[in-house]
């Protein structure tokens, strides 16, 4: 188990390493930080003063190489254009998107195995159909247009919930929530809902799967035989059995939302992690895109080992060696 | 068990009311804040926030941007290169701390510090700082800088006490200035929030509290109007306008910005663009009307000439060449190239309103009249860097100048490209005419307003006849009220918003 861990670790750290690298090889295309944080009335002079103050006139692998000597100490770089902590500009706003995936995660997997056992239940019925339609349309309508949608019926024709931002928030310690206010939670239904979409989707149809496979197994006709409640056989019997993977999914694709939430984000103009990324690549602010990406790396990294080693607690028959 | 579930619920219903009152003003624009270091940017979606914490020498207050007294109370240009500001007295910063000239100093020296500074242009042009006495100070230039005093509305006054030593983090996210609003809070990509300051020198502002929120993305600005979620709109999607126009509620500004779109055409030896017939068979050849009316739909105004009305060198009645693709093609024959050129259309196509979408049409014009056209449009953080490579000769930009002079405007864009002398910056399609650079160089030290003005207007004029550029239109500032609430908003020519002008 610990061999495995340390392998898993080192790893890890390869595919940081990497991550970091391929970004230092993107920046070369993406155009020049210089001129737009010298402005346009600069000189060519000015310029290059400003090029040397941001030490950009060194060749790129001794930035790289300071860059991962300074990140082995902890220190990501400030941003270019705000001269602030790159990785304290991004955890400053993590409060915001991680409040916004748990709170869609929550929608999708409450309503995804609610739904999913419904119409596993009554397969046939309309409501099943209506039910099965919708959710092709969760995994195949884009994410943009189910906000634009969403904001269209809700914030411009029927004029109940807002368009955007957070709204109220409350500062607890360094993290500031929007969860605790009534204004808060109205922000964040629109959003939240738009990030489940197809997560929603995924999940139902797993769960359907599953429930299906399992509800023609022997041992439930003999709980059905035994005369119990539709209650303890559907829900006790058949749907703890088919959780394991739906927890699995709703476990590693919280991750994903976590770190690719950037489409929503933007749409509602939330200010969490993803916006700021958007911003700073708008912005060619280098040393806050590659920090985001490492940062998101890390998510998924450390997610993936979680769900991995969880595996063994769940199955003992799953060994590490 | 209960118990601690009552609490809790109870701590829960409280807590809507501990948290902070809606602002009385709230104004959603199209850009974020990058900075609250005043000198950090140079661009006017900064600037905007900038101006109401701070205050500079000077202001151009709404509607005609005239330069007006602000924390200097008079001003003179004693000769070519000295300056002579005398300051307002009894003004104090938002920490208590008096204003005086030492403060003046201070911030025109930490200026020139690019580590703080990206407002290198003014303050390197800055040789010495005199201040004879606490409320006077005395600039002098390197070299005449006929525009000094009309960018002092952008150069904010910071306090030298507070300012010495603060840990740059926090100088750069918390303002400290003498302005007519103190800084509340920023909540980065959701809000600034502001309050009135009592003490202001002019009085205080009416909304006692006022806050800026930045939408970038266009159709969320729309939810945001047509959800009646602000007050005041900055930046009306263009794409959205009709429908805009129709709800009740609203009310819409629109004015002819300061930016002008053009088309920079090179003349460098060797092209096609060396002979003026070719560079005017391009202007005949684009439809710029036909651009206005499909394009912009209607949210543009046509032009002749890049600085705009209330700029310094702006000359009345100049004309555009006509649309005219017949002339065109005989300008083209004439010059030897009956059969047409290969041409690149370049452009950035995030920059500007539909910018992608001008180069299209341009490139469709000039394919009409026999050119073999290639459209190169890109991100603007790719294309200014080519730009300033020499890469295109023939590319669509905007411009104004922040300055109100078209000067600097000439050195930056018109000028031949010269390191040494910091000529060019911006001419990126190294566009050359010696008699041009004359004229710059021997109207930056002109003294008399009227004679520059006219020495100003004689180089914007040549640049037109040498169709050193293709001027399209001035674009369209599109500002929207919500009614209702009786906000009286007056749009400034440079976009900000200054809350203290809103009544």
């Amino acid at each position: 188990m610990a061999t495995y861990l340390i392998k898993r670790l080192l790893q890890g750290i390869v595919v940081l390493m990497a991550v970091s690298l391929v970004c230092f090889i993107m920046f070369r295309y993406t155009g020049d930080p210089v001129l737009m944080l010298a402005g346009k009335y600069a000189t060519q002079q000015e310029r290059e003063m400003v090029r040397v103050s941001y030490g950009l006139d060194r060749p790129m692998y001794i930035q790289y190489v300071s860059f991962i000597g300074g990140v082995l100490k902890g220190n990501f770089g400030k941003s270019y254009i705000s001269s602030v902590d790159a990785l304290d500009m991004i955890l400053e706003r993590m409060p915001a998107t991680l409040e916004l995936a748990f709170t869609a995660i929550c929608i999708s997997f409450i309503l995804g195995v609610g739904l999913g056992v419904v119409v596993s239940v009554w397969p046939t019925g309309l409501v099943a159909r209506a039910i099965m339609a919708g959710s092709i349309f969760g995994i195949s309508i884009p994410t943009f247009l189910i906000g634009i949608l969403l904001v269209m019926v809700f914030s411009v024709y029927l004029e109940v919930l807002p368009s955007f931002g957070r709204g109220e928030t409350v500062q607890i310690g360094f993290w500031r929530t929007g969860l605790l206010t009534a204004d808060g939670w109205k922000h964040i239904v629109l959003p939240a809902f738009t990030l489940s979409g197809y997560q929603l989707a995924v999940l139902l149809r797993l769960t359907r799967a599953g429930m299906r496979e399992v509800l023609s197994e022997e041992y439930i006709k003999t709980a059905w035989a035994k005369g119990l409640s539709p209650f303890k056989v559907i829900l006790k019997h058949a749907l703890r059995n088919v959780l394991i993977p739906v927890v699995t999914i709703a476990g590693l694709s919280f991750g994903e939302l976590v770190a690719f939430s950037i489409v929503t984000e933007t749409i509602f103009q939330w200010p969490g992690m993803g916006n700021l990324l958007l911003t700073s690549i708008f912005e060619t602010d280098q040393p806050v895109i590659v920090t985001y990406i490492m940062l998101a790396a890390v998510i998924i990294l450390t997610i993936n080992i979680l769900v991995d080693l969880t595996y063994a607690f769940l199955n003992p028959k799953i060994r590490y060696e | 068990m209960k118990r601690i579930a009552l609490t809790l619920i109870i701590a829960l219903l409280a807590l809507p009311a501990i948290a902070m009152a809606k602002a009385d003003l709230v104004v959603v624009t199209d850009a974020p804040p990058k900075s609250m270091n005043p000198h950090a940017f140079s661009s006017d979606a900064n600037l905007s926030y900038m101006s109401n914490f701070f205050d500079g020498l000077l202001q151009r207050p709404a509607p005609d941007g005239k330069l007006s007294p602000a924390l200097a109370e008079s001003w003179e240009r004693l000769d070519g290169v000295t300056w002579k500001f005398n300051l307002r007295k009894g003004v104090k910063f938002h920490n208590g701390n008096a204003f005086t000239a030492a403060d003046v100093k201070f911030t025109f020296e930490r200026m020139k510090d690019p580590q703080y500074s990206k407002l290198l242009n003014i303050a390197n042009s800055i040789a010495s700082i005199e201040t004879p006495d606490d409320f006077t100070v005395i600039f002098k230039n390197v070299k005449p800088v006929p525009w000094f005093a009309e960018t002092m509305h952008q150069n904010f006054i910071v306090d030298m006490e507070s300012s010495k030593g603060r840990d740059d983090g926090d100088y750069n996210t918390k303002p400290v200035g003498t302005g007519a609003y103190k800084f509340v809070e920023w909540v980065k990509g959701s809000y600034v929030r502001m309050a009135a300051n009592p003490d202001y020198w002019e009085g205080a502002s009416k909304y006692k509290s006022v806050d800026i929120r930045p939408i970038t993305e266009e159709a969320t600005r729309f939810a945001a109007l047509a959800g009646k979620q602000a007050d005041i709109v900055n930046g009306v999607p263009i794409s959205l306008i009709e429908r805009i126009e129709k709800m009740p509620h609203v009310e819409l500004i629109s004015r002819p910005a300061r930016r002008a779109i053009y088309m920079d055409i090179s003349n460098m030896k060797g092209t096609p663009f060396e002979d003026i017939r070719v560079r005017k068979a391009i202007a005949h050849a684009i439809n710029e009307d036909e651009i206005i009316e499909k394009v912009m739909r209607g949210q543009a105004t046509a032009t002749a000439q890049v600085p705009d009305v209330p700029t310094v060198g702006y000359l009345p009645g100049l004309k555009r060449l006509p649309y005219d693709p017949a002339m065109s093609k005989k300008l083209l024959a004439e010059a030897g190239y009956p059969n047409g050129f290969d041409i690149t259309v370049a452009g950035p196509n995030d920059r500007y309103v539909n910018d992608e979408k001008i180069c299209e049409a341009v490139a469709k014009y000039l394919a009409k009249v026999g050119l073999k056209v290639t459209l190169d449009v890109k991100p603007k953080s790719i294309f200014f860097d080519e730009m300033s490579d020499f890469k295109h000769q023939f590319y669509l930009i905007g411009w104004f100048d922040g300055s109100f002079d078209f000067g600097r405007s000439a050195e930056k864009l018109l000028h031949t490209v010269d390191k040494d002398k910091g000529m060019g910056a911006y001419n990126g399609t190294k566009y050359s005419n010696p008699e041009i650079d004359k004229m710059i160089i021997e109207s930056s030290s002109i003294i008399d307003r009227a004679e520059r003005e006219k020495a100003l207007q004689a180089i914007n004029k040549k640049s037109v006849e040498d169709v050193a550029w293709i001027p399209l239109h001035y674009q369209q500032d599109i500002f929207a009220v919500v009614k209702g609430k009786n906000v009286k908003f007056t749009p400034r020519s440079d976009r900000w918003i200054v809350a203290k002008e809103i009544k």
